[in-house]
């Protein structure tokens, strides 16, 4: 059987080195095993949002939508409803799911739309050229906000599980670690929510991350259990690293149930 | 000859059930009827009451005096009772509803197994609720000889009922709202109907993305909401615009601006609906000016959306989408072919693969194509009813209405020397209106306070309508057509 091509004819612009090439290789990967496995190309529909992570809908052959900035949820849940079948896959900035659309982000987790749920979040809104966003640390300083973010970051991951959406995952920007989860969240029928840790190389630089994380799997963790998931969440604030800061990364919670399509007549 | 008949009380009290039973009993007896709603944001106590209106001869409006008066509390007397006719007669007194139920089917010489009949229907209290109207139907003396009507067929609905039933029969799968009165009983009728997904969102910005969602798959897609929510929708608005998705969506107008007066009525977003939307994208504005017209409008709204991928806004109002209407004849529906499928769709302009672009000769090419479209639409237009024609075609004088005044136009022009022309089609503009209006003594009509129709007209033709001759009325009313009558006599030359 020969792989569909699913790649366009236009170059990436995003920076050298940006992490987002981690995220876009991993996906094309993902898709690309699933199609081997015998799924077809037309089974799977992109959605974005607006902002550099966008960007990976032009270099992604698939169909879908390039939706307004904070929209893209709202956007699947439609093309669901539209079409149950549909494997769709979101993808949002931290501006995205966290400002614009932090709406939709909670009642997605409500909904359990069938849909895997990207967040790039680099901590920063990138392509307006670095102002904060919900989930830059206090202290952050730019041309914006030149004293410095005095506002306490969000804490999506803890918001996610409080909500008990139906899958609730962290990773980092690494092409090993996306496709892992990717595979794991595509055993899995409901909300899919994955938040990738993916530094800025511009505007929210990588400040050593890897040496903060560990792996939730490596500590045993349970994700059917709701509050050693939240405690585990509350483990990173999203505030400047201390030495002793840990980022669990992994499945923090899976919960089972309906989906929106089920739900509905 | 005409009744016109009150009924208030407070929310809660029934003045609805009431005023339904006795509008479906007359029309079984042939009369036309008409029916508006006035109710407050309450849920209960305050002062709600309903007009009802039949004849003999279609009729689509209230008149300003009542010929009875059914009073469930003191209240309604207090406050119409001065606009009571001479020889009118105030039902009131500590009864219940269904006594007054009693008391009218009597005075208008129903035998009492009709109005029975109809209490059996209501599938609730039913022995309690006899009870009651036989007491009134027996205490009650006075009698109203109504005339013999030839049968006829007419249906009574709502404009929202009008537009739930041409979305249906245009094949529509999916509704999205978040409540919004006035648009919000359409999710009520369409809820209903089994094969058609009818859900609610979060929010206004929530229902047009998931609408387009829905549509870009491929399902036939509608949304509605009013003023405000509408304006959450124009970023959306402007998605479907670039991206050629097709999607309807219901504006159901209130009298703003922001919450403005919530449960009233009102036409002052005939400009937003044109002008909704950043950037330059074609769009159909359809006003009904009556419930079936707001079946057509719908159905129109599905064709032209699907066949162009293009936004199509139905522009209707509180008191179309809530005054029943009796209806003679189908209304007139088209099969619309469904023209999308799942594809790559983009916010941005995009290359021939569907992915963004800034190149200057693409971005060119992508709006003329655009522009190109839009040619095609004010033709294709063009095959539709976007205004009608009433009174004496041949007159000096113009009325030029859209929209819910329609009711109180057509029903004050019998007998003067004019010629009425409603604008159905908003977007695109019919261009025959300037023929049609120059030269002549121009009235214009419209339930707003800037005359929006005359700048449109303007716009479009050049001919101003002079200040005097604009008949606005702004308070969240109707206009009832007698006082509309003797306000064009005044402007007749």
């Amino acid at each position: 059987m020969t792989t569909p091509n699913l790649s366009t004819t236009i170059k990436p612009t995003w920076c050298p080195g940006c992490y987002n090439f981690q995220i876009f290789a991993a996906f094309k990967n993902h898709i690309e095993k699933e199609i081997k496995r015998g799924k077809r190309k037309d089974d799977f529909a992109m959605v974005t949002g607006i902002g550099c992570h966008a960007k990976i809908y032009d270099y992604v052959n698939l169909n879908g939508i390039n939706s307004l900035h904070g929209r893209g949820l709202p956007t699947a849940l439609g093309m669901k409803v539209g079409n149950p079948k549909l494997n769709i896959f979101g993808f949002a900035g931290d501006g995205d799911a966290y400002c614009e659309g932090i709406e939709h982000l909670i009642h997605a987790a409500r909904y359990n739309v069938d849909m895997t749920f990207i967040v790039h979040n680099n901590q920063v809104f990138a392509l307006t050229v670095g102002q904060p966003t919900a989930v830059t640390e206090i202290g952050f300083a730019d041309k914006t906000t030149p004293r410095g973010v005095a506002n306490p970051p969000l804490n999506p991951i803890e918001l996610m599980i409080s909500l008990r959406a139906s899958f609730v995952a962290r990773v980092f920007a690494d092409v090993k670690q996306i496709e892992d989860v990717l595979k794991e969240a595509s055993k899995h029928r409901g909300f899919k929510f994955i938040e990738i840790i993916q530094p800025c190389i511009i505007f929210h630089p990588d400040v050593n991350y890897k040496k903060h994380t560990y792996f939730l799997k490596d500590k045993k963790h349970n994700p059917k259990n709701l509050d050693s998931a939240i405690k585990r969440a509350r483990e990173f604030d999203y505030n400047k690293l201390a030495p002793k800061t840990r980022i669990p990364l992994g499945v923090f919670y899976v919960e089972k149930k309906a989906t929106f399509e089920e739900k509905i007549k | 000859m005409k009744y016109n008949i009150l009924f208030g009380g407070q929310a809660g009290q029934g003045p609805n059930i009431l005023t339904s039973m006795l509008a479906e009993a007359l029309i079984e007896r042939g009369f036309y009827v008409f029916y508006s709603r006035d109710y407050q944001s309450l849920i209960r106590g305050g002062h709600n009451f309903n007009v009802l209106t039949f004849s003999d001869k279609p009729v689509m409006s209230n008149e300003s005096s009542y010929d009875l008066i059914v009073a469930l509390d003191k209240n309604t007397e207090l406050l119409h009772g001065k606009k009571l006719k001479e020889n009118g007669k105030i039902l009131k007194g500590d009864y219940s509803n269904m006594y007054f139920a009693g008391s009218i089917f009597k005075i208008f010489n129903f035998e009492f197994k009709i109005l029975e009949k109809k209490l059996k229907k209501l599938e609730k209290k039913f022995e309690e609720n006899v009870k009651d109207a036989r007491k009134g139907y027996g205490d009650e003396e006075l009698k109203i000889n109504l005339p013999e009507i030839k049968e006829n067929d007419k249906k009574f609905y709502n404009g929202n009922q009008g537009i739930a039933n041409g979305a249906v029969n245009s094949g529509l799968e999916v509704y999205y709202a978040y409540p919004m009165t006035p648009a919000t009983p359409i999710l009520d009728q369409l809820a209903m109907v089994e094969k058609i997904k009818t859900i609610e969102l979060e929010n206004e910005i929530a229902v047009i993305n998931a609408g387009i969602g829905s549509s870009i798959v491929g399902a036939k897609t509608m949304i509605g909401t009013s003023g405000g929510g509408f304006d959450l929708m124009t970023e959306a608005l402007s998605l479907t615009g670039i991206a050629e998705i097709p999607l309807v969506i219901y504006l159901s107008q209130r009298p703003g601006p922001a919450t403005g007066v919530a449960t009233y009525t009102g036409q002052g977003d005939l400009n937003l609906a044109r002008h909704s939307g950043h950037g330059e994208f074609s769009r159909i504005v359809v006003a009904p000016g009556d419930a079936k017209e707001s079946s057509e409008a719908a159905n129109q709204c599905f064709y032209f959306s699907q066949k162009f991928k293009i936004p199509a806004i139905l522009l209707g109002d509180k008191h179309i989408a809530e005054s029943f209407y009796c209806s003679e004849g189908e209304p007139i529906l088209i099969k619309s072919a469904k023209s999308t499928s799942l594809r790559r769709f983009n916010s941005y302009e995009t290359d021939a693969q569907g992915c963004a672009t800034e190149d200057a000769e693409q971005i060119r090419k992508n709006v003329l194509a655009r522009l190109e479209k839009r040619k095609i639409i004010i033709e294709e237009s063009k095959k539709f009813e976007r205004i009608k024609i009433y009174g004496n075609k041949s007159s000096q004088n113009i009325l030029l209405f859209w929209g819910s005044t329609k009711g109180a136009v057509l029903d004050s022009i019998n007998g003067l020397d004019v010629c009425a022309l409603q604008v159905i089609w908003i977007e695109p503009f019919a261009e025959e209106v300037e023929n049609l209006i120059k030269g002549k003594n121009i009235i214009l009509i419209e339930n707003n306070s800037t005359a929006q129709l005359a700048g449109l007209v303007k716009e479009k033709t050049g001919i101003t309508i002079e200040d005097k001759n604009k008949i606005l009325r702004f308070d969240g009313r109707p206009f009832l057509s007698d006082e509309l009558k003797e306000e064009i006599g005044r402007r007749i030359k």
